[in-house]
């Protein structure tokens, strides 16, 4: 292990430990604001509650939906803000705040994009800062990045309840949970990072793009291409370039803080512009995975047993070491194409080691490999490199993270639910070894729970290998694979994972704005996000029906460091059952050629 | 579950998707913008290094350097068919390279670099090429290299401008950054700012 990379990891170690130790007062100020509890935000916000609560027709606390409305209250919104987004982004051209004048977006692209923010993915198959007005980014996507994750956190609050064991369980009202969600904490967050950015040096103006003198010329060639001066194919001189502005400090915010991760700019946080500096670096990659874990330790203060968040917790910092160590690996490691028989210096203390390909100089390797553990663990798919300039074997953690189906901290809300899929997953497993009934948490675990836990676990592995089956089959979409063999193998099924699995991020190699891609892409983020959306409620409603049984006591304590290493090797299981034979053709392939 | 819970819970859906479209797409924004214009004015509009009228770029937002008087920065992948200005003039806009570092192609696009930085460096002969002199970046316009790449180019840079390398590595040292508390980031050089202080156009570093 280089000596870079040891520095490397105790940097991500205390990362890891600042999320915690912000997470655990953030807890309790969740549950306090999710369960309408008085505190002092409440003293200030309340009245903003209230008049909200008003405006969309909830008639006090005791307002509580049953499963079924409350299920469809979250498709309803997702719906609407797709369909409202979509509108939008079709409108664009003549909409105000679009002082670049880009003209409206294509159906296919705008159908992609609208469902992909409306669904936490924020998959991106053009780039922001050139076909994006700035009343698109702000009033279209942005508010997708407030909503899209207060969905899931709802959700999950109303999965926590369910199981809450006791006194008339209800699961709360839905529009409710999305007001505080974003009221409370996503609202508060993401002033106070944009701030930050802004200070670092994030624009955030509805000024034009400036245009700035370069200081040496560049040629280019027929096709606009940037060649050198003595290139025989240099048609013309450019002297000038684009900077490009906008309200991009308050995006990047709360597309961090949101597990969004759709950038303003093309290059997201790799960009200087969304990511200026170490500071701004650090706080977004805490801000990953800072509502994920900080949800998972809600989870042990809503049910009454705060051991029981803690366990969920360990098996997930668990499985994040070992991804990120694994990438740290690959990624310091370099290429012998890059190495070059030792031509190239790619190690030591005294400048970023490792492959620096598609890596930021301010970033460095270890951090942007850091980031890359993150932000495919928590389903947030914002990146501060270029993942396309990742070794292969760098890739195959982020495409495992991904198709375990957001379980590693997942994305807000539905990553906390995903992981308690598993978790009734192997609670079966466990009883069933001992020859018990199964119960959790004194609630027992019927055929149809399992049913449900089933197809929310099972559900992202399906709609991923479909989409990535559906891409490599039919030859017009497999031509965006920008490749061929097993690079362009790696492209589909990387898209095909990110986008059922609702984390966004992309290989730069991939033509995403096609008709296939477009279309295929955008209905597996749909299916991504309403199944397992949509079995967490049911679930939900099955265990706020059951009432704690007097139990001959359960097979195995959920909070015991037996249960965490049974929960990691069933999600490991599953998960590698997945996508073994995917990974073995497309980047172990590479990486052994 | 009837029509009516559906039809309900799509109204509902609709005013709460207006509410949030006002408050976070709307005052929020316009929030951060008030304090981002009124506290950090420089930073908000693009950290634009403005001397005489004259903008020379964004300190976020690198360019590529080939003369033998300036400081390079790391490989870019530039085009001009993305953007063009107010008269109808191609403007200059980056991306990534976006190819595998295990591809045939990086390999061959690597050697080619490593030829044309050695060529143009001499006094270095053998010595191996700092790795980012020869990768593109994740955004395509790195603004820094690190002090390593700054240090491989100081006897180029010396000789073209006539300074003393002790000259040159003052400069370079002006526009070098720290890591967050010396652990956190990298430490890095600011080419366009050397390159400013080089050409006599800058005489500090500027908003520091």
């Amino acid at each position: 292990m280089s000596a870079p990379m040891v520095t490397a990891l105790l940097e991500a170690a205390a990362l890891v430990a600042l999320i915690l130790a912000a997470a655990v007062p953030l807890s309790s100020y969740v549950v306090k604001a999710m369960e309408g509890a008085p505190m002092a935000a409440r003293r200030v916000l309340g009245p903003v509650e209230r008049g909200c609560a008003r405006l969309v027709g909830i008639r006090g606390d005791g307002d509580s939906m049953g499963w079924k409305r409350y299920l469809i209250s979250a498709v309803a919104l997702t719906l609407v803000g797709a369909a409202g987004l979509f509108a939008l982004l079709l409108l664009q051209g003549v909409l105000p705040a679009n002082p670049e004048g880009f003209p409206g977006l294509d159906v296919a692209t705008a159908f992609n994009v609208a469902v992909s923010f409306a669904t936490n993915t924020d998959w991106q198959p053009v780039a922001g800062e050139s076909h994006l007005s700035y009343f698109s980014q702000a009033v279209g996507l942005a508010v997708q990045n407030f909503l899209s994750p207060a969905i899931g956190i709802a959700a999950a609050f109303a999965l926590m309840r369910g199981l809450r064991s006791g006194e008339g369980t209800v699961l709360g009202n839905f529009f409710q949970d999305v007001i505080r969600a974003v009221l409370y904490v996503l609202l508060p967050l993401a002033l106070v990072g944009a701030v930050i950015g802004v200070a670092q040096g994030t624009p955030q103006t509805l000024a034009p793009y400036e245009t700035v003198q370069l200081l040496e010329p560049v040629a280019v060639d027929a096709q606009g291409n940037a060649v050198d001066a003595d290139d025989p194919s240099a048609v013309e001189e450019v002297t000038e370039a684009v900077v490009p502005l906008g309200p991009q400090a308050s995006q990047v915010a709360i597309k961090q803080l949101g597990t969004n991760g759709g950038g303003f700019n093309g290059t997201n946080s790799a960009s200087a512009l969304e990511n200026p500096t170490p500071l701004t670096n650090l706080l977004q990659c805490a801000a990953i995975l800072l509502l994920p874990l900080t949800l998972v330790l809600c989870f042990g203060r809503m049910v009454g047993d705060r051991r029981q968040g803690r366990a969920l917790m360990v098996a997930v910092v668990t499985l994040l070491a070992v991804g990120t160590v694994a990438i740290m690996a690959a990624e310091f490691a370099a290429t012998p194409q890059l190495t070059a028989d030792g031509a190239v210096y790619a190690g030591g203390f005294e400048q970023p080691a490792g492959n620096m390909e598609g890596k930021e100089s301010r970033i460095g390797t270890g951090e942007t490999a850091l980031w890359t553990a993150f932000t495919t663990a928590a389903a947030s798919g914002s990146s501060n490199g270029s993942l396309a300039g990742f070794t292969p074997l760098g890739l195959v953690v982020p495409l495992v993270f991904m198709g375990l189906g957001e379980v590693v901290g997942g994305g807000a809300g539905t990553g906390l639910a995903g992981l308690l899929g598993f978790v009734v997953l192997t609670v079966f497993v466990a009883s069933l070894m001992v020859g018990r009934a199964p119960e959790y948490l004194g609630k027992k675990i019927g055929p149809a729970e399992m049913r449900l836990a089933v197809v929310m676990v099972i559900a992202p592995a399906l709609v991923i290998l479909g989409g990535a089956a559906v891409l490599v089959l039919v030859p017009a979409a497999s031509q965006s694979a920008g490749a061929d063999g097993a690079q362009g193998l790696t492209n589909l099924l990387y898209a095909a994972v990110s986008a059922g699995a609702n984390n966004g991020s992309a290989l730069g190699g991939f033509d995403a704005n096609a008709l296939w891609p477009n279309v295929v892409l955008g209905l597996e983020m749909l299916l991504g996000r309403l199944v397992p959306l949509a079995c967490a409620i049911m679930l939900a409603g099955r265990f706020a029906a059951l009432s704690p049984s007097p139990s001959q006591g359960a097979a195995i304590s959920t909070a015991s460091p037996l249960f965490v290493v049974l929960l990691i090797v069933i999600i490991v299981l599953v998960g590698a059952l997945t996508l073994v034979p995917a990974l073995a053709l497309g980047p172990v392939a590479l990486a052994v050629a | 579950m009837n029509v009516r819970t559906i039809g309900m819970a799509l109204v509902r859906a609709a005013v709460l998707f207006a509410v949030a479209t006002v408050v976070c797409g709307v005052l929020y924004p316009a929030a951060v913008g008030a304090v981002a214009q009124a506290a950090f004015p420089w930073q908000a509009n693009g950290s634009i290094i403005e001397v005489d009228g004259v903008k020379y770029g964004s300190a976020l937002v690198g360019q590529q350097f080939h003369d033998e008087g300036h400081l390079w920065g790391r490989p870019t992948v530039a085009d001009a068919s993305t953007f063009t200005g107010d008269d109808g003039q191609p403007l200059l806009w980056y991306g990534p390279e976006n190819l595998s570092p295990a591809s045939d192609e990086f390999a061959q696009r690597v050697q080619e670099r490593v030829e044309a930085v050695r060529a143009a460096h001499p006094d270095q002969a053998d010595a191996p090429v700092p790795s980012e002199l020869v990768t593109v970046s994740g955004s395509g316009f790195d603004p820094h290299i690190s002090p390593a790449a700054a240090e491989y180019q100081v006897g180029r840079i010396a000789a073209a401008t006539g300074r003393t390398p002790e000259e040159v590595r003052a400069i370079i040292r002006q526009c070098t950054e720290q890591p967050l508390l010396g652990v956190f980031g990298q430490e890095r050089v600011n080419v366009l700012e050397v390159n400013l202080l080089l050409d006599g156009v800058l005489d500090a570093v500027p908003n520091r």
